[in-house]
Parts: C-alpha cells; sequence; structure tokens
C-alpha cells in the first residue's frame, strides 16, 4: 500500500463533544502534523479531493460544526462563545494539544477565534474566504436572501464544480436540513454578521498565518483578505485567480499546494500571489 | 349579555396601490428591497385620510371594530406604527372598538413601550382597544434587522411582560432572557379589566396556535385555503380540549377573509377580480426566503409549510380560483351570507375581519361594499344570539 493509498483511506466516526454527537472525518498518516479542518456553511459531512488531498500529508480531522452535516446543533449553542469552547474541548478529545487550523468561510471565522483564545492550540493558521470580519463600505452578499440556486451562483464562478452539493433527490427533507442549517448560520451571524470585537483582537495573534481568497469571490469580497492580512501581524495573503468564495472547489489543486506549502515548516515556503 | 353569532370587524391595511406600471418585471419584491421613491408623500397625505374616512364610515355603519397593523418597509401595508393609526381612530371613531391586530413583538427591544402606548390608548379611547400581538412577518426581520431565530422566544416573553405589567401591581422586576426591567411600573394602567382583549393572528406557524389556545385568545387566519383554515381550527380545537381541557367557544376562531359584495354573483366577481387581485399579486409578492427567514419557523413548522405548499403570495392564481380555494369571498349578499354562515354553522368560527380598500377601488364603491354588508349582511347574524363570552385566563409561559 502507498502512502498515497493509506492517506486516502478516510476513517468515519462519531465523537462525544460536550454532549454532541459530532461527525467526523479522519484521514492521513497519524505520524503526519495535524490539521484540524472546519468547514463553511452547508458544507458539513463532506469528503471531497480537497480533503483527500490534505490527507496525503497531514493528519487530517474534518469534524462536522455542529448544526452541519450530521453534527446536531444543541438549543443552547447559539453563539460564537459556545463554538469556541466546543472547539477547544473537540481537540482535547482528539489528543490534538497544538494543530494547524485550516477554515473556510464560517469555518474560517472559527479559526480565527480558537486562535485568538486558545492561541497555545493553534500551530499555523489558514483562512480562506473567511467571515468574522466586517469592512464598511464594502458589503458581504446577505446570504439569508438568496435562494439555494441563487446562493451556488454567487459562491461559484463555475457551477459544474458544485455538483457535490448537488443532492441526489430534492425533496422537502432536503428542504428542512437546509432550512435547519440557515438557521445555525443566522444564530451566529443575523446581527451582527460578524465579531465586532475581533478586528483588535487579531492584532495580538502571533501564530503564523496565510490568507487564501479567490479573487472573484462575491460572497465575502477580495477587501475581506486585504482586512484579514493588514489586521494579523505578519499574515501572507494568497489572492487565487478565475476562482471565487469556493477555490476549494474550483482550483482544489493550486489551493491546497498553497496550503500545504504554508503548512509544512520542513519545506521551503513558496507561496506567490498568483 | 348575550352575543351576535357572527362579528364584523373592518380591517384597513392601508396599502400603497400605486406601484409602477413595470413592477411585475422590474421588481421581485412588494417588500424590503422595493424601493421607496416609489412612495410618494403628497399622494400619501390624501390617501391616509380617505382609508381614515373609510373606517370613520364603518363604525357609522355599524361595524363591530376597526382595525389596523404593523408593516415595515412595503407597499403592501403602510402602518410601520399601527399605535400611531389608533390614536388617530380614537378621535375619529365614536362607538367600535379599535383593533390593532397587532402589534409586532418581537421586532422591538423595548416592549414595555408597546404596554404602555396600548395602556394610553385604552383610556383615552374609553376601553375600546382590542389588542393584537403578531411575530411580524419573515420580511420584517430583514427589514428590523431583528433575529429570527429568536423570535418565538421574544414573542413569549414581550407577550408575559406586557400582561404582567397591564395587570399585576407596580413597580416590580421583570427577569427575562431578553427583557429585563428593575422597574415595571406603567402609568397609565388599561381601562379594560384585566385587560384589552387579546387576538392572534397568524399564517403557518403552529407554535402560535398552541400558544392561543393556551391562553384561549382568538386565532384569527389570515388570508388562506379554506382547507388551511380547517386544519388550523381543528388543531385549536384539540389543543383546547386535550391539552388545556375546556371546548373552543365560536369567539376564539376569528377570520380574515376579503369580500366582494355586489347586488350578483356575477358583479361581484367582476369587481373582486378588477380590485382584489393587486393584493394577491402584487402587494403579497414577496420571494420565500424574505417570507421565511431561518429559525422564524420551527422545523415542525417548516416541514408542514413545505408539505402544504405554503406561501406568502398566490403567484398566478385566478381570482375564480381563490374564490374557489376559500381564500376571499364574492358573490351576492345571499351568496355571501350562504359562504359566511359555513364559517358560523360548520366551523363555528364567529369573527369575520374583512373590508378595507386595496387596489385603488373608487371610493363609491368601497362605500357600496361597506354599506351592503352592514344592510343586507350584519342583520342576518346577529338575529340569533349566543350566550356570553368567557375570559381570558392569565398564564404565562414562565415566572420572569
Amino acid at each position: 500500500m502507498t502512502e498515497a493509498d493509506r492517506a486516502g483511506d478516510r476513517i468515519e466516526r462519531t465523537i462525544e463533544v460536550q454532549g454532541i454527537a459530532t461527525h467526523l472525518f479522519e484521514a492521513g498518516p497519524p505520524t503526519a502534523p495535524p490539521l484540524l479542518y472546519l468547514h463553511g456553511t452547508h458544507l458539513g459531512n463532506l469528503w471531497l479531493d480537497h480533503h483527500r488531498l490534505l490527507a496525503q500529508q497531514f493528519h487530517l480531522f474534518a469534524p462536522d460544526i455542529p448544526g452541519f452535516g450530521l453534527s446536531e446543533r444543541p438549543d443552547w449553542m447559539h453563539d460564537m462563545s459556545d463554538y469556541v469552547l466546543y472547539f477547544r474541548d473537540l481537540m482535547a478529545a482528539l489528543g490534538l494539544e497544538r494543530a494547524a487550523l485550516v477554515g473556510h468561510s464560517l469555518g474560517g471565522w472559527m479559526a480565527a477565534e480558537i486562535a485568538v483564545w486558545y492561541p497555545e492550540r493553534v500551530s499555523r493558521l489558514v483562512l480562506s474566504n473567511a467571515a468574522g470580519l466586517r469592512v464598511k463600505g464594502v458589503p458581504m452578499a446577505d446570504i439569508f436572501a438568496l435562494s439555494p440556486q441563487r446562493l451556488l451562483e454567487t459562491c461559484f464562478e463555475n457551477l459544474m464544480a458544485a455538483a457535490p452539493l448537488i443532492p441526489r433527490e430534492i425533496n422537502t427533507d432536503y428542504f428542512v436540513r437546509l432550512y435547519a442549517e440557515r438557521t445555525t448560520l443566522a444564530a451566529l451571524a443575523w446581527n451582527p454578521h460578524y465579531d465586532p470585537k475581533l478586528a483588535r483582537r487579531l492584532q495580538q495573534l502571533s501564530c503564523p498565518t496565510l490568507i487564501v481568497w479567490g479573487a472573484r469571490d462575491r460572497l465575502i469580497p477580495p477587501a475581506y483578505g486585504q482586512e484579514w492580512q493588514r489586521l494579523i501581524p505578519g499574515a501572507q495573503l494568497v489572492m487565487l485567480e478565475g476562482t471565487g468564495h469556493m477555490p476549494m472547489f474550483e482550483v482544489c489543486e493550486q489551493w491546497v499546494a498553497h496550503v500545504s506549502a504554508f503548512l509544512q515548516p520542513s519545506q521551503p515556503q513558496e507561496v506567490k500571489s498568483s | 349579555m348575550s352575543r351576535p353569532r357572527l362579528t364584523f370587524h373592518y380591517f384597513h391595511l392601508m396599502p400603497w396601490p400605486d406601484l409602477p406600471p413595470d413592477f411585475d418585471e422590474k421588481y421581485d419584491s412588494a417588500w424590503v428591497t422595493l424601493p421607496n421613491s416609489i412612495y410618494d408623500p403628497e399622494k400619501g397625505h390624501a390617501l391616509y385620510n380617505r382609508y381614515f374616512d373609510e373606517l370613520e364610515r364603518a363604525d357609522k355603519l355599524g361595524w363591530d371594530s376597526v382595525c389596523v397593523n404593523e408593516h415595515h418597509q412595503n407597499a403592501y401595508g403602510t402602518m410601520p406604527s399601527p399605535n400611531i393609526m389608533a390614536a388617530v381612530l380614537t378621535q375619529r371613531v365614536k362607538r367600535a372598538r379599535i383593533g390593532i391586530i397587532g402589534n409586532a413583538l418581537p421586532l422591538h427591544d423595548d416592549p414595555l413601550r408597546v404596554a404602555e402606548e396600548i395602556a394610553m390608548l385604552d383610556v383615552i379611547s374609553g376601553g375600546r382597544i382590542i389588542s393584537g400581538f403578531v411575530r411580524g412577518t419573515g420580511m420584517e426581520y430583514f427589514s428590523y434587522n431583528i433575529n429570527p431565530t429568536l423570535s418565538r422566544e421574544r414573542m413569549n416573553e414581550a407577550h408575559d411582560l406586557i400582561i404582567q405589567a397591564w395587570t399585576r401591581p407596580g413597580p416590580f422586576s421583570f427577569e427575562g432572557e431578553h427583557y429585563n426591567y428593575r422597574y415595571v411600573n406603567i402609568w397609565p394602567r388599561p381601562l379594560q379589566k384585566p385587560h384589552p382583549p387579546i387576538w392572534m393572528p397568524g399564517t403557518a406557524s403552529l407554535e402560535t396556535i398552541d400558544f392561543a389556545a393556551a391562553h384561549r385568545y382568538p386565532y384569527m387566519t389570515v388570508f388562506m385555503p379554506m382547507e388551511q383554515r380547517k386544519r388550523a381550527y381543528e388543531l385549536y380545537r384539540r389543543l383546547a380540549e386535550e391539552k388545556y381541557g375546556y371546548e373552543a367557544q365560536p369567539e376564539q376562531l376569528a377570520f380574515c377573509v376579503p369580500i366582494a359584495i355586489a347586488e350578483t354573483d356575477d358583479l361581484a366577481m367582476k369587481e373582486g377580480e378588477r380590485y382584489m387581485m393587486w393584493l394577491f399579486q402584487k402587494a403579497m409578492k414577496v420571494p420565500t426566503e424574505f417570507f421565511m427567514p431561518p429559525g422564524y419557523m420551527s422545523l415542525r413548522s417548516i416541514r408542514a409549510a413545505i408539505e402544504n405548499r405554503a406561501s406568502f403570495g398566490f403567484g398566478n392564481t385566478t381570482f375564480k380560483e381563490l374564490v374557489e380555494q376559500g381564500v376571499v369571498i364574492a358573490g351576492s349578499p345571499a351568496t355571501v351570507i350562504e359562504k359566511l354562515s359555513y364559517y358560523t354553522e360548520v366551523l363555528h368560527a364567529g369573527m369575520l375581519v374583512t373590508g378595507g380598500c386595496t387596489d385603488g377601488m373608487p371610493d363609491y364603491l368601497v362605500l357600496k361594499h361597506q354599506e351592503m354588508m352592514a344592510r343586507e349582511v350584519m342583520p342576518y347574524f346577529r338575529q340569533q344570539e349566543l350566550p356570553p363570552e368567557p375570559r381570558p385566563v392569565e398564564i404565562h409561559s414562565e415566572q420572569h
């Protein structure tokens, strides 16, 4: 069995954290550096190319954030502090004293908060098209006003890349699940849709940080990528051309190459703005 | 005291009917995002006063109440502050009750203000206020940027606060999850005892029906097909009987139904088609995402809503179909009496909420509708009377 095959051999399991049955994928060599991947809204319970590729080099943990995928959200869990404490306990339950955090969109917001509150647990931080900030005069799209179809059109430059998100059957269950996931997002991000205190707190971060963004992001415009870079000391920014909010779907290999290069401390870093 | 089989409540939305000719093509919503440049304050001045005249006439013609409600940033109803409208009505309407159906409680960060304003209105009007409580439409959670996931909790808590403010001797403290006051001690207190009657209009949420049944508040079905109304009343009755241990009375079941009435069925159909479709096809044009924001409905209710294909608007439904489905009533006085009798005799629902000019109907026609209802329909239902109505019960979802 080659290294790649073994890496592709994912484990799917459920662990109990704060009473929440948390569904997660785990893959990659156990001896490789640990990586906790936090997905964006509606992107739980997926095992796709970017997961597989990351698992070739890292010991990857990809949980479904409570309220998404197969992890339920209890009623008491409705603000960011609940999630930060939950992830602290999830990392402990997974035996991750310290890990690289890679977060996309809503997951990026959560990753940044975890780095603010538990800096000792975060070795390196990657934020891709992350929510969590406000840039005055550059509004994010109102995700709650978008139909499922319009949301896909806003997130994807190439709708073919959205294929893994299209359910086999569009029925009542599908709509109810979508509504439940949107409800989780609304609980966290209806008003305010960002953390008003985060901008100031990010300036205290010392962990190496990479910001990756799709240059055509119409949900969270590229100005937000620039703002993350401006606020986090020493952060690098990679702007990927030809893609928008979903670079790991649309330019997967390129996205993974940037993330991997940044996270592998042993390798020379060759991250360039493209 | 006895009471009639059916009471008549004249409800106005005070819409802005003057939409641009390219509205259908150019705008996907009459709410939230419809540019307010379409509103003309000069015309608005005349329109508001015309609408008030209409309500004043309803009073003189013998309607039991005149009603207003709260909506924001839309062309469907231009009464963002229903209590201001009610204040005007206390000076114009001398006999009928004045219904505010209702104040959208969760939209307000300070529900004590609602308690105060209703108390003021009740005192000013000599105890004629009906106080409806609603959550507001989904659209309003966008317009006011209130988190819809907290809507139900805020509704229940604001309700408890207001009832306590009206009925408990102050000062006392209120300790809620969303609302906290060290000093609840409203001046004035309402005139009616124990407090003004409360109504609960509803569209699709099962929880609202349960809440209304628990408190014995009248539940009002709004613009919905007969099948949906029946399901709502059946649920209310069942909850009343099995969960709360009483038999629901006709005055607990209200129905909001637009009525086109004319000398003949044909004429009523023609007038209805011409003047009512604006409401259903334009004023209620709203994308689903605005109508059902996340968390506004429970998963149980959203499932039921999807399965029943519930929506705010009625899309391409024709007027004839709206009549057949029981969303609206159209016909001669005899036909209207027959249709209303189905509510009173079969469904045992005893409060009709209707009226209100919508699409720029000429005033003489509005007057004709009001008069025909008052002179040819009301008397029929006032001949036979029922025993006195029961009191609401005081229960609160939690002690605060």
